[in-house]
């Protein structure tokens, strides 16, 4: 038990004897003399204000000197805290630290704080697998709180177009298929667009988001992964082209005069892309370490046949080098590679794979191999109550960054939270198409 | 020896000296004086002791050459904050003047002033709030740093900088200008109240924490030498310290939580029947505080980390501090009532004081916008 200190005390009994309208005149002149023999000191408290007295050591302002036993203090001294009389108070013995916790734990619901509102589902990505999610839990249930956490405005919009914009000369404005505050409130969930999700805190279930906590009974984590960036290839020179906003910003900086325009990396991305902005009028110089394009599908041989499509284009494919720096000159940049090449551009574009951030997943401990680690049928992570789907997850440690495989993962998801039948997740082997229009590829 | 082949009164970590004395400082003449400090006596003689003791410069590299331990420096901060806020908020602007000195390599600033500032001999603050948000884009930069021989004329007004007296003297950063335009870096120093050109003027009345030596600082062509400069260009040791610059601040928060938890289970034994009704439970509240503590202690063995993952962790758990003293304290005057809504009470000085720690630089409106900024992908502009 703290005690209040007697500086404090002391000065609230002029306040309180001000209150009060009277005076004190205890008799200051003739103490009362300590009877202290042998018993050990006791504590009395004040039944109105808490005010613990110490017999050991006393009330020095009412005139009780230390070892006063309270038995010897006259009647009509008041709490020096709140002024009622001696009659108000009653032995204290502090209770140990120790029986306080049992007893409240006893007497505590069964519920915690996590749980005393509903706080519903709480979904972390504005992408597609994020509305996905979304979708799939509403259409199992019309009441389920959702809250959609998004670093971006999470507009709607298809990805996939991304790599096929300039060939079908769309205006970027019209990509969006629906701003992210309509499809809050078709689906009635609450937006929390511009958030950065910053730490799971899964003893409280609770979100730590840049505009505050958000307590969750489900998580699913659906923020997708991002670009990787080699070390040679500084951030602030290279784009990397992986969402809407991105792809709009290099979009307005390349202009509508052709540019020269290097991408690292010709896996899928850098194929599309590489494609789609020459077919644009740009002027493409793609380099990748493989000697092909599209080399991860080996037995496809899907290079050569892409290369001789693009021969009217302006793409000039440089295989087998390795970036070695990216540097910034004037307005421009040149990347050098490892054996000495150089290339001169107005863009560059990081294309060379994917991976999940893991932040979000280190904070809750969640097992991790090459992404979030998920159980393969009900893409649970190794945490209760948090699942997670997407571009972000691995089953057996493979990744599978399409589309098709989304819907399906939401549905199984959604039937666990809401305990609907069980949907297992099916991985599957996908069909891949690869949008280069002027050579179309599907890749197995 | 493996420590589980000892009996195990022994194999048990034993509690550094230093939070024993510090303890004994915090609970002897710092509880005394606790409520005159809230009122604005500035405790001269209580943080001459703690610096003494050692409790201000545990995070610095040692006489004997022992690193520094930053989470040793936090729990210190903790022991005196759970008795006084406003002596702890002290305790962490003395101990980054001490950082700001060690860390800038400059001998007339590490030698002699450094031991007579860890020993509490001389007393130091830091400045650093305007140019902190000034980094984050918050607001523009206050100081402004004018080259002239052998060093800088230095120009502008701080509205609050705290542990200060008249002999004191603060870290502070200035925007170099150079024929009237910015120079595009900013230089930082050592800044002497006594220093021609320098003058203190008193700040309106705070609600609380008057006792901490807070003062607006005018610069008026102060001149400032070498044997003042900190770091020129200052980013790139900002960039170097602002980790543990962030983490130390910590100990305030972690102080008061604990001190707030510990007065709602001083009333359980009377007020238990009514208090189970209340949010924010001392159970609940503990164990919330014992993993952000664990939280702390591990960033605080890599206070040096310059990644930018490192220092958003840093941010969050600042700001996790932040929002559990709001919660803490402000469900600890729940639970103790009328008692301790007194003026004598410390449990809503405790509100006063936790209100501080989330209004301070970096404010938990900072700490949000900071780590948005550092999370956003960095791309071509």
């Amino acid at each position: 038990m703290t005690q209040p200190s007697r500086q404090p005390a002391s000065a609230s009994v002029g306040a309180l004897s001000h209150i009060y309208g009277e005076v004190r005149d205890l008799p200051l002149a003739a103490p009362i003399t300590p009877v202290a023999v042998g018993q050990p000191f006791r504590q009395y408290i004040c039944d109105a204000c808490g005010y613990i007295y110490d017999e050991a050591v006393g009330d020095a302002d009412s005139g009780l000197a230390a070892g006063t036993r309270f038995e010897d203090i006259p009647d009509d001294w008041y709490c020096p805290l709140c002024g009622v009389t001696k009659s108000d108070f009653e032995l204290y013995e502090a209770p140990s630290i120790d029986a306080l916790r049992a007893q409240a734990s006893r007497s505590a619901p069964v519920w915690n704080a996590a749980t005393r509102h509903q706080a519903g589902v709480v979904i972390v990505g504005g992408g597609r697998a994020g509305w996905q999610m979304a979708e799939a839990l509403r259409a199992l249930d019309a009441t389920l709180p959702i809250t959609l956490v998004s670093a971006c405005a999470a507009d709607v919009y298809d990805k996939p177009l991304l790599s096929i914009a300039m060939a079908r000369q769309m205006d970027l404005a019209r990509l969006v298929k629906e701003t992210g505050a309509d499809a809050a409130r078709c689906l009635n969930l609450r937006l929390l667009a511009h958030t950065d999700a910053v730490r799971i805190c899964p003893d409280t279930r609770t979100l730590r988001t840049t505009r505050g906590n958000l307590r969750y009974d489900h998580l699913v984590l659906a923020h997708g992964a991002q670009a990787a960036l080699p070390p040679a290839l500084p951030a602030a020179l290279c784009w990397r082209i992986n969402h809407l906003g991105a792809y709009q910003r290099l979009r307005a900086a390349l202009g509508e005069a052709g540019k020269d325009v290097v991408i690292v990396g010709a896996g899928l991305i850098g194929s599309e892309l590489a494609n789609d902005l020459a077919l644009g009028g740009h002027r493409i110089t793609l380099l990748d370490v493989m000697t092909q394009p599209l080399a991860r599908w080996p037995s496809e041989q899907a290079g050569a046949p892409l290369l001789a499509a693009w021969q009217d284009l302006p793409i000039l494919f440089k295989g087998g080098v390795q970036v070695a720096s990216v540097e910034k000159l004037g307005t421009r940049y040149r990347v050098t590679t490892a054996c000495g090449q150089r290339f001169a551009a107005d863009q560059v574009i990081a294309a060379a794979g994917l991976a999940t951030p893991p932040r979000l997943a280190q904070s809750a401990g969640l097992a991790w191999n090459h992404g979030i680690a998920v159980e393969p049928q009900g893409l649970q992570t190794s945490v209760e109550r948090i699942h997670a789907l997407g571009d972000c997850i691995t089953v057996n440690g493979q990744a599978s960054r399409f589309i098709e495989p989304i819907a399906r993962q939401a549905r199984s998801i959604a039937a666990a939270i809401t305990g609907a039948a069980s949907v297992p997740y099916e991985a599957k082997p996908n069909v891949v198409r690869v949008k280069t229009t002027t050579h179309p590829l599907t890749l197995h | 020896m493996n420590p589980a082949d000892l009996p195990p009164e022994l194999a048990t970590p034993t509690e550094p000296a230093l939070l024993a004395a510090v303890r004994a400082i915090a609970q002897g003449p710092l509880a005394e004086q606790a409520f005159a400090i809230d009122r604005g006596a500035y405790p001269a003689d209580v943080m001459r002791q703690l610096a003494a003791a050692g409790a201000m410069s545990a995070h610095l590299p040692q006489a004997d050459s022992t690193p520094g331990d930053y989470g040793l420096a936090i729990a210190a901060m903790a022991e005196a904050a759970k008795v006084c806020g406003a002596t702890g908020f002290m305790m962490w602007c003395q101990c980054v003047a001490g950082l700001y000195m060690q860390a800038s390599g400059n001998p007339a600033l590490t030698g002699e002033r450094l031991a007579r500032h860890v020993g509490g001999e001389t007393l130091g603050g830091t400045g650093l709030s305007n140019p902190m948000k000034s980094f984050a884009q918050i607001e523009a930069f206050l100081l402004k740093a004018t080259p002239v021989e052998g060093g800088y004329l230095i120009n502008g007004t701080l509205p609050w900088v705290s542990n200060l007296g008249p002999d004191h003297y603060f870290g502070a950063i200035a925007a170099v200008f150079e024929d009237g335009a910015s120079a595009g870096r900013e230089m930082m120093f050592m800044l002497r109240c006594d220093a021609p050109g320098v003058a203190l003027k008193a700040c309106p009345e705070f609600s609380g924490m008057e006792g901490t030596g807070t003062y607006s600082v005018h610069c008026k062509d102060l001149f400032v030498g070498s044997d003042d400069i900190v770091a020129d260009p200052a980013k790139p040791y900002i960039a170097r310290i602002r980790g543990g610059f962030v983490l130390l601040q910590c100990g305030i928060a972690a102080g008061i939580i604990q001190g707030a938890i510990d007065s709602m289970w001083a009333v359980e034994g009377q007020l238990g029947h009514v208090n189970q009704y209340l949010e924010d439970r001392p159970a609940e509240l503990q164990a919330e505080f014992d993993a952000l503590v664990g939280r702390i202690m591990k960033l605080a063995q890599t206070p040096f980390d310059t990644s930018t993952d490192y220092f958003i962790d840093v941010l969050d758990a600042r700001a996790h501090g932040a929002e559990l003293c709001l919660r803490a304290a402000n469900s600890a005057l729940m639970h103790q009532g009328a008692r301790g809504y007194l003026m004598s009470s410390e449990v809503q000085r405790r509100v006063r004081e936790a209100q501080f720690v989330a209004i301070v630089t970096p404010a938990i409106k900072h700490l949000r916008k900071e780590i948005a900024r550092l999370s956003a992908e960095e791309m071509p502009v």
